[in-house]
């Protein structure tokens, strides 16, 4: 019995072996895929925003760039004007007055911390962005709702410095 | 090539329909206690209740991913390194992808519901969307070709490199500021930070997902086995065909 290698072009063995190209597609996606995603990380996430009281002090927070910025709508400051939403956030006694144009919605109110886009402009932060960062804290609704509404007010109070 | 492959008939037994109808109850079960029983959150009303599937599909996907490295481990260190670890490893992969895309998809609608946005670049969706890119290419590694021991061989590398990101992706909101919360529970340094039957919902979506998890981990390792099987015929036809040419 012959079971010795086939050379090529041998009778019905010359054929070569149909490569699979998807998952070398795959990888190929997948690498490129994975380069973005560490560029972004390396832009973007590695800090994703600066405090309020950060803001001019810290490397990488200056105003006059874009810059994200985090605090806490500060209680009775939230107003709508010509269309546009005006708020005080705070964080760590510092605070800093922000013009969102429009209404940021959602889940966005008093005594929340959130994260605003933009940059500064003769002292008020001009926020074309705005996310709303909510706590690891999960309280139910109907719940000691009084209770839980006074406690936070206090807490906001307390954090607004 | 002709490793210990069974050929079992199906893939089911009578143990996997038990777990199977048991997963379907308390699915029912968590859908009641997610959608009925529990309440809204005080700030995010009804929103809250993703959180009973946003959670356990990414604790499946650590699970799974987890398995695939413990799985490699053994194949690479065993003595007969039997392509069962090989193929447990390649389901679990598998089914880690598929729950790390559920959860990137119901964090991306939380996402939009409370904080504004479907995606931000921070250090929790990045290094979650990096680890789902890197667990495609692990299965597309898979696939490559060569003998069912070059695939073991190689993607049990390549699983005991990837499962590194799991810390980084877990710890990520802590070592970075991150617009995505802190851990509820499963962080060591913080009070539980669920209301009672949130809680409760919460740890029934995990082992609801986790027995899910268990199910078709199982049936996939056996329909995998059946694939090597099917190939391994192929390739002993195909030796035959040969022997039966050169002997004319």
């Amino acid at each position: 019995m012959d079971l010795t290698p086939r050379t090529a072009g041998e009778s019905g063995t010359g054929a070569k072996k149909k490569r699979n190209w998807l998952p070398i597609a795959f990888i190929v996606v997948a690498l490129l895929s994975g380069g973005v995603v560490v560029t972004k990380f390396l832009t973007s996430a590695i800090d994703y925003y600066c405090n309020v009281d950060e803001v001019g002090v810290r490397s990488g927070c200056n105003g006059d760039r874009r810059i994200r910025v985090q605090g806490i709508v500060k209680q009775h400051s939230v107003k709508s004007v010509d269309g546009s939403t005006e708020f005080d956030m705070t964080y760590n006694a510092k605070t800093i007055h922000v013009v969102y144009q429009g209404d940021p919605g959602g889940i966005f109110q008093e005594c929340i911390p959130v994260v605003a886009h933009g940059r500064v402009i003769s002292n008020t932060f001009e926020s074309d962005r705005i996310e709303v960062k909510h706590s690891n804290q999960y309280v139910e609704k109907n719940k000691g709702r009084l209770a839980e509404a006074n406690k936070e007010a206090a807490a906001c109070s307390a954090s607004a410095g | 090539m002709n490793s210990a492959v069974t050929t079992p008939r199906g893939t089911g037994t009578r143990n996997t329909r038990i777990l199977g109808v048991l997963t379907i109850a308390l699915m029912g079960i968590l859908a009641f206690c997610g959608l009925v029983a529990s309440g809204e959150d005080i700030n995010q009303g009804s929103t809250v209740r993703i959180m009973y599937v946003h959670v356990p599909s990414i604790w499946v996907a650590y699970l799974a991913f987890g398995m695939t490295a413990i799985c490699s481990g053994i194949y690479l260190s065993g003595r007969n390194r039997s392509l069962i670890w090989d193929r447990f490893s390649g389901a679990a992969g598998e089914i880690g992808v598929l729950f790390v895309a559920v959860s990137l998809v119901t964090g991306s609608l939380w996402g939009r519901l409370t904080w504004g946005t479907y995606w931000v670049w921070d250090a929790r969706l990045t290094s979650t969307a990096f680890l789902f890119i890197t667990y495609i290419g692990y299965l597309a590694v898979r696939r490559l070709g060569g003998t069912h021991r070059q695939r073991a061989r190689r993607s049990a590398v390549l699983a005991l490199l990837a499962i590194l990101e799991i810390p980084l992706v877990h710890f990520s909101v802590n070592v970075w500021r991150t617009l995505h919360q802190k851990a509820s529970v499963a962080d060591p340094n913080a009070k539980v930070a669920l209301d009672g039957l949130m809680l409760f919902s919460l740890f029934l979506g995990l082992i609801a997902f986790t027995m899910l998890f268990a199910w078709l981990v199982i049936h996939r390792q056996r329909s995998l086995a059946l694939e090597d099987a099917v190939s391994n015929r192929g390739l002993d036809a195909a030796i035959e065909a040969r022997r039966e040419e050169a002997a004319n």
